[in-house]
């Protein structure tokens, strides 16, 4: 799956559907599909909310390669430079209903990746996530 | 995905709500809504349950509404106990550590029994 949306929460909501179709199609199991969700909902979000603070209108790439063994997920922005692996992990545990825990979101979305890679170059943020699905017919050990 | 939600309240110490869906980005925002209607009819120091056998997906804006649900009702003397959370939910949960496991609850059998011996505290029996 290969998808350009704007910096929109409205298309960040119809692209996770785009994505969980994907995911549904490959044959993904289900929890690895709830977390490709999480982790795809936790930076989307973060990057429309944050990643264009002159409110300019800016593009998301999405792609997505899903196999019932392995799924890659690679988002590119045209935000502001942001480095998700930068950010310290929030105080946990907290009552977040006491304060704005800040990076809740990233920090979910680094704990439940396999793998988790930024980068930054001329056309804007990368940033790559992998995730390791349980294959279906695992022998059970 | 969407959220349904749904309110059966009893008795004013203890209101049920069960939630249907994902509490997400996308939905946190209706059902805070939806509480804030639910949460008056529960009594100062009574108790709101949320049975989330039917949620099978949440994200951090869906933990904030819960944490402020959470706080509300401590406010006023009462408490959140959490029925049944789905495995990712539940993974979600732990990843976090903002629900205290003493307010997680596997079965409504064992959500009664807790709060039985609360009230058994409260009237100094058993």
């Amino acid at each position: 799956m290969r998808l350009c949306i704007p910096n929109r929460l409205e298309d960040v909501f119809q692209a996770l559907e785009h994505a969980d179709t994907t995911l549904g199609r490959a044959e993904v199991d289900d929890a690895c599909r709830a977390d490709v969700r999480l982790v795809l909902e936790e930076l989307l979000v973060n990057t429309v909310r944050h990643g264009y603070p002159d409110g300019r209108r800016g593009t998301i790439e999405i792609k997505l390669e899903a196999r019932t063994d392995a799924v890659r997920l690679e988002l590119r922005d045209d935000g502001q430079p942001f480095n998700p692996l930068e950010q310290e992990p929030p105080d946990l545990p907290g009552d977040l209903a006491d304060r704005e825990v800040g990076g809740l979101g990233l920090h979910l979305a680094r704990s439940i990746a396999s793998g988790f890679e930024y980068a930054r170059d001329a056309r804007g943020n990368r940033v790559v996530v992998r995730f390791d699905p349980s294959p279906p017919d695992e022998p059970t050990p | 995905m969407t959220l349904i939600v749904r309110n059966e309240s009893p008795t004013p110490e203890r209101s049920t709500v069960w939630l249907e869906g994902s509490l997400d980005a996308n939905s946190f925002s209706d059902f805070d809504e939806t509480m804030r209607d639910i949460t008056p009819l529960v009594d100062n120091g009574g108790t709101l349950v949320l049975d989330l056998s039917q949620l099978n997906y949440i994200s951090s804006a869906g933990l904030r509404s819960l944490a402020q649900l959470r706080k509300q009702m401590h406010d006023r003397g009462g408490r959140t106990l959490l029925l049944n959370p789905q495995p990712q939910v539940k993974k979600v949960f732990d990843i976090v550590k903002a629900v205290p496991v003493k307010e997680v609850f596997a079965s409504i059998a064992e959500l009664d029994q807790y709060l039985d011996h609360i009230q058994r505290s409260v009237t100094g029996q058993g």
